[in-house]
């Protein structure tokens, strides 16, 4: 799949723009600026205005993301069941910082509400969802990826 | 105990979401056909009018009004959008409608597109939602097999068309000037008004955009009549709402209860009181962006209505034990508002990354004077200058706790 046949399935329309881009992101992992500069040319757009979108959305990446992506919810549902204690755990395994994006092989992003509340803590490794994690069970998961 | 009234949650459980067949056998779709062989779009308000039907979605805006004012427009082209981004921390309502009953969303968005005279619908999914998404697709084609979609519908004069649109992961595009935004590619940030969206909305043409619990109202009150859904609910706001109870109760769950119930009913009689072992020490109300609510207020109603002292917001109910570390939740609600806060106003951009550093030092108890100083400003700053409702939002229950839980939150520091 290249970019070029992912924006032939759309038409040139702009509330096709964001679709296109989360299209792209998922099948690169980001959006780099020369996939950026295809979009912009099939919508006929200058390549900020496309940048100003990719930049804006979670979900879009405009830099490459590394192999093992940890996300842990600490939304309030998840912050009175411990999910501060799962994300130190975390930081202390690993020995890198939530939101950091200087270690090329992981990363440690924290997010908020996906809507699964009732069974938080939410753990999310490389979109793989994981409930009700405390920090040694964490700890359990994380041997698996290592 | 009272016979207990479900408008939403009458067929949870019973139907695969994903067979309209299922759905057809247990009514749906009925509403749809009284719609359009024997009511006419004015007529259709006026039902929902005389319903009171309020926005389900936090700002409780009488939801006859905003369709009549796009109904008025005389624009060819409308739009209405279901906002389903629901992305407030605690709060999985929509997510449980759509799990549960699509196509009951779906007939509600259709009459509401045909009351307006929108021939093109769009339904706003939050990015993360992938099954829901999926879940919605299956449901507009089947629905399109059965014509009850897409060109003449039903064999009548109407069409419309629903997209079902995957947002891409931004708190603030539930707003829906930001919501409106995003859909036409821009950055999901909240325009100013006016205009407002029923005048100069999506593409600049007038849009009604509906909270998806207030559009799964909307079937049963075509079927059985404004008056009958006016009668059920509170004095000041009728209808039933979907209320999340979270945290340290038994039974955690969604569930369906008259307006004006009260807060200690839905904690004891609805999620089956506290756990074991567990004091109540007090419940934030609407989600992350709501208030704290202490024992000595649990009596209160919960409603809809301009004047209450707590505004009910998403119906997201999460109740917190003598157990929680109040830094954590503080840390919490700031860093939600911060990585959410969409930069275009510097109060709110600002405001919120400062809270989040403070409540990091109040967690680490290296606050300092003047961070206590700065507090009450930056509070004071984000209720009053901020563009869009988030920076009040986040102001709100951080202020709440800073007054009531004093003693807590600096007993690190001091």
């Amino acid at each position: 799949m290249t970019v070029e046949k992912i924006l032939l399935e759309f038409d040139v329309e702009l509330k096709n723009l964001l679709p296109a881009l989360k299209k792209i992101n998922a099948s690169f992992g980001y959006v780099s600026e020369m996939d950026a500069q295809k979009v912009a040319d099939y919508f006929s757009m200058s390549l900020s205005k496309v940048y100003e979108t990719a930049s804006f959305y979670d979900l879009i990446k405009t830099k490459p993301q590394p192999p093992l992506v940890i996300q842990v919810c600490s939304g309030a549902n998840c912050a009175v069941k411990n999910a501060y204690k799962v994300i130190v755990e975390i930081e202390n395994q690993l020995h890198i910082k939530a939101g950091d994006d200087f270690n090329p092989n992981v990363k440690l992003e924290i997010i908020s509400c996906l809507g699964q509340c009732g069974r938080g803590p939410i753990m999310i490794i490389n979109k793989k969802i994981f409930t009700q994690v405390t920090p040694s069970s964490a700890r359990e998961i994380l041997q698996n990826y290592m | 105990m009272k016979k207990e009234t479900k408008i939403i949650t009458k067929n949870w459980g019973q139907i695969d979401p994903n067979e309209i067949d299922d759905s057809i056998e247990v009514g749906g779709y009925q509403a749809l056909e009284k719609f359009i062989h024997k009511m006419t779009p004015v007529l259709a308000l006026e039902e929902i009018k005389l319903s009171g039907l309020c926005g389900r979605g936090g700002a409780g805006f009488p939801t006859g009004m905003k369709l009549e004012s796009v109904q008025k427009e005389k624009s060819k082209e409308k739009y209405f959008i279901c906002n389903l981004d629901e992305s407030e921390p605690g709060t999985y309502k929509d997510r449980s409608i759509v799990d549960n009953d699509p196509h009951m969303l779906l007939e509600g968005v259709i009459i509401e597109s045909l009351i307006v005279g929108a021939r093109k619908a769009f339904v706003y999914v939050n990015g993360n939602y992938q099954r829901q998404i999926e879940i919605l697709q299956r449901a507009v084609e089947q629905a399109q097999e059965k014509r009850i979609l897409g060109e003449k519908i039903l064999g009548s004069r109407y069409s419309l068309e629903v997209e079902i649109f995957a947002g891409a992961g931004a708190y603030i595009c539930g707003e829906e000037t930001a919501l409106i935004n995003s859909i036409e590619g821009n950055r999901g940030e909240p325009k100013s008004r006016p205009p407002f969206p029923t005048q100069v909305g999506l593409f600049g043409k007038p849009t009604a955009v509906n909270n998806a619990e207030t559009v799964a109202n909307i079937p049963w009150i075509i079927s059985n009549g404004g008056k009958k859904y006016a009668a059920i609910g509170s004095k000041k706001s009728a209808g039933t709402k979907l209320f999340i109870v979270n945290g340290s109760v038994k039974n955690p769950d969604v569930f369906e209860a008259p307006l004006g119930t009260k807060l200690s009913d839905l904690i004891e009689k609805y999620a089956g009181g506290m756990q074991k072992g567990k004091n109540f020490w007090f419940a934030q109300v609407g989600g992350s962006s709501g208030r704290l609510v202490l024992e000595k207020d649990l009596v209160r109603k919960l409603e809809y209505d301009r004047e209450a002292k707590v505004p009910l917001g998403s119906g997201a109910i999460l109740v917190v034990d003598k157990t929680v570390d109040i830094h954590e939740l503080l840390l919490s609600w700031m860093s939600f508002f911060h990585r959410e806060s969409c930069g275009k106003c510097v109060p709110c951009r600002e405001g919120t990354f400062r809270l989040w550093e403070i409540a990091k030092r109040l967690q680490d108890g290296q606050v300092s004077e003047r961070d206590v100083a700065a507090i009450k400003d930056i509070l004071w700053t984000l209720s009053n200058t901020t563009f869009c409702p988030l920076g009040k939002f986040a102001a709100t229950a951080f202020g709440d706790a800073i007054s009531n839980f004093q003693k807590e939150i600096y007993k690190l520091s001091r």
